[in-house]
């Protein structure tokens, strides 16, 4: 617990972790802190081993070493279900609607607690597995409602445009209840309207609740305006972090983007 | 040999023996392909190991009967549970492989288990099988008690029909499975438990980011579909009254996804009605009379059935019952 009050209580906690493929090291030893409510901003040159590091943290690919604290507690080495289960929930970098099923249905896989899950329950205490769906529902309609996305509730998702989509997986992701959102590339792709909309939601979400995010995104101006703090990459390491003025200004920065590896 | 280039006798069909038969085999059909269509429908698990699991429901239960000295009704419970655990068995290390090597791996186990009943000759009887001599009628076989069952079913129904079908017991039998099944699956299928399930079947990743635990899901699903093909099992060790590694051969596996496909994918009704149709087709072509041998007849049955699957396949891809959009929007 000491190093969660030094970096003025993380939520995150990510220390020396790497990820290695054969001999390349997409992640080498990265270490960063993101605290409670904040907006991080996750840039870096391409193979920096953005996707590769959040990846490792969330479980869906096996870190070779490290430690990833969230609100102190290690998560490092647990499945990616469990991960997302302590509060940890990520998107894709490709939207990963769930074509063939009803975009409500798609907001109601996503909530937590839901006694219907267990199939034993299913036939022991259908009663609760109902009121619950019941619940669920609202919450899942009340969310689309919120996004815009209410009057499509009962279409298929695959039928939703690519900006559609990155509203429904954010707005999926909030249905779990997370207390930090990792988000890769959440503006790729998507017309500047819904980019501005989604960029509020994220705003909103974290005045409101207190929300925490971490983005990959490769657009500056959104990493610039939107962000509290930015983290760098480069070569699998964190080579700069602090305010987006700051990190704009690092000669490490320039030169990773600009010129050969830091 | 007919005189004419193609006739067809309807004769057969107005039979109530021949339907009993169609019906009897689309059953056990449709209760192996229900299984089928959770995993392939419903969960994204293409399970090509369906007969091994009648394979190992139907040898556990006669070899617990005739070795184990347990009631019929007694082994029937057991057998489930021994075929689901193998299942699970089975599923632990494979559902964590890719959907293409985990249809491998179970096409495989099916053959294992039928090459091992085929030489395991002091349990399983070898090629010769477990079956059950209807003249001697002294010794033991392991249908005694579900023979003296239909008996008295049939001695109770000849009260109003005189000469009763013999498969009738059987059929009832069957068929109320199949019905319970449907009504069971769709019930499952439409809680957060199916919605877990389908979301699997869209995208792995995405249900496991949503915290859920998606292999245990899988083997759920693996495991429910062991014991429907347990229950086939039963059934056709029961038709047959023998239990012979012959009649768990890929095949059966693979006449079970031509139900699949012809019911529709992602349709619990769309399988009755998938098995009744493939099975009347395959059947009903055996009253083709052409004028050539009749081997090349029967070979020829399986050509006429193979057209108007690709027919059916060309007008209607989604099947009977399944649904245009989702089989789309599913890729």
């Amino acid at each position: 617990m000491a190093t969660e009050a030094d970096r003025g209580g993380a939520l995150l906690d990510v220390e020396g972790v790497v990820k290695r493929f054969g001999g390349i090291r997409a992640v080498d030893g990265a270490s960063f802190g993101v605290a409670a409510g904040s907006i991080v901003a996750l840039i870096g040159p391409n193979g920096a081993g953005k996707t590769t590091l959040f990846n490792a943290i969330t479980g869906f690919q096996r870190a070779d070493r490290g430690s990833v604290r969230l609100a102190g507690e290690e998560v490092l080495g647990l499945p990616a279900y469990a991960v997302a289960r302590r509060g940890m929930v990520r998107t894709f970098q490709i939207t990963r609607a769930l074509a063939a099923m009803p975009v409500v249905d798609n907001m109601m896989l996503a909530a937590p607690a839901q006694p219907g899950e267990r199939f034993r329950n299913l036939l022991l205490h259908p009663r609760a597995v109902r009121g619950r769906e019941r619940e669920v529902r609202e919450e899942a309609i009340e969310l689309l409602e919120v996004f815009g996305l209410r009057d499509l509730a009962g279409d298929y998702a695959g039928t939703l445009s690519g900006g559609q989509r990155k509203l429904l997986e954010l707005a999926r992701a909030l249905m779990a209840q997370p207390k930090l959102l990792l988000l890769d590339e959440p503006m790729a792709g998507i017309n500047p309207t819904l980019g501005r909309r989604l960029l509020d939601h994220m705003q909103r979400l974290r005045r409101e609740r207190g929300m925490t995010f971490l983005f990959v995104e490769h657009d500056m101006d959104v990493v610039m305006g939107h962000s509290d703090r930015v983290i760098v990459m480069a070569a699998g390491r964190v080579i700069a972090e602090g305010e987006p003025r700051q990190v704009r200004e690092d000669p490490a920065v320039v030169d990773a983007y600009l010129g050969g590896a830091a | 040999m007919s005189p004419l280039p193609l006739a067809f006798t309807l004769e057969a069909f107005t039979n109530f023996g021949f339907w009993s038969g169609v019906l009897v085999v689309a059953g056990i059909y449709a209760v192996v392909s229900l299984g089928l269509q959770l995993n392939v429908g419903y969960t994204g698990i293409v399970n090509f190991g369906q007969a091994g699991f009648m394979a190992v429901g139907g040898y556990s239960m006669a070899i617990l009967v005739l070795e184990a000295g347990l009631s019929f009704w007694l082994a029937l419970p057991a057998a489930v549970s021994i075929t689901m655990a193998f299942g699970v068995l089975i599923g632990l290390p494979s559902l964590r492989l890719r959907a293409d090597y985990f249809a491998i791996v179970t096409l495989a186990t099916a053959e294992v288990v039928r090459l091992a009943a085929q030489n395991a000759r002091g349990l399983t009887g070898g090629n010769k099988g477990l079956y059950c001599e209807f003249e001697a009628a002294s010794q033991t076989c392991f249908d005694d008690s579900w023979r003296s069952l239909s008996d008295s079913i049939l001695g109770f129904v000849e009260n109003f029909w005189a000469d009763p079908e013999p498969l009738l017991p059987l059929l009832i039998a069957i068929w109320t499975t199949v019905l319970v099944a449907i009504l069971g699956l769709g019930y499952v299928q439409g809680t957060p438990w199916g919605r877990v399930l389908r979301a699997i079947r869209e995208d792995e990743d995405a249900a496991r980011a949503l915290g859920k635990n998606t292999l245990l899901y899988k083997l759920q699903s693996l495991a429910i579909s062991a014991l429907l093909g347990a229950l086939a099992g039963f059934f056709l060790a029961l038709f047959l009254a023998t239990i012979h590694p012959d009649d768990y051969e890929p095949i059966v596996t693979f006449f079970a996804f031509g139900v699949l496909i012809l019911g529709g994918l992602a349709s619990y009704r769309g399988v009755a009605i998938g098995a009744i149709l493939l099975w009347t087709l395959l059947e009903g072509t055996r009253f083709v009379e052409l004028p050539i041998s009749e081997e090349k007849t029967a070979a020829l049955r399986f050509a006429i059935v193979g057209v108007v699957l690709i027919v059916l396949m060309a007008f209607r891809p989604q099947g009977m019952f399944g649904k245009r959009q989702e089989m789309v929007l599913g890729d």
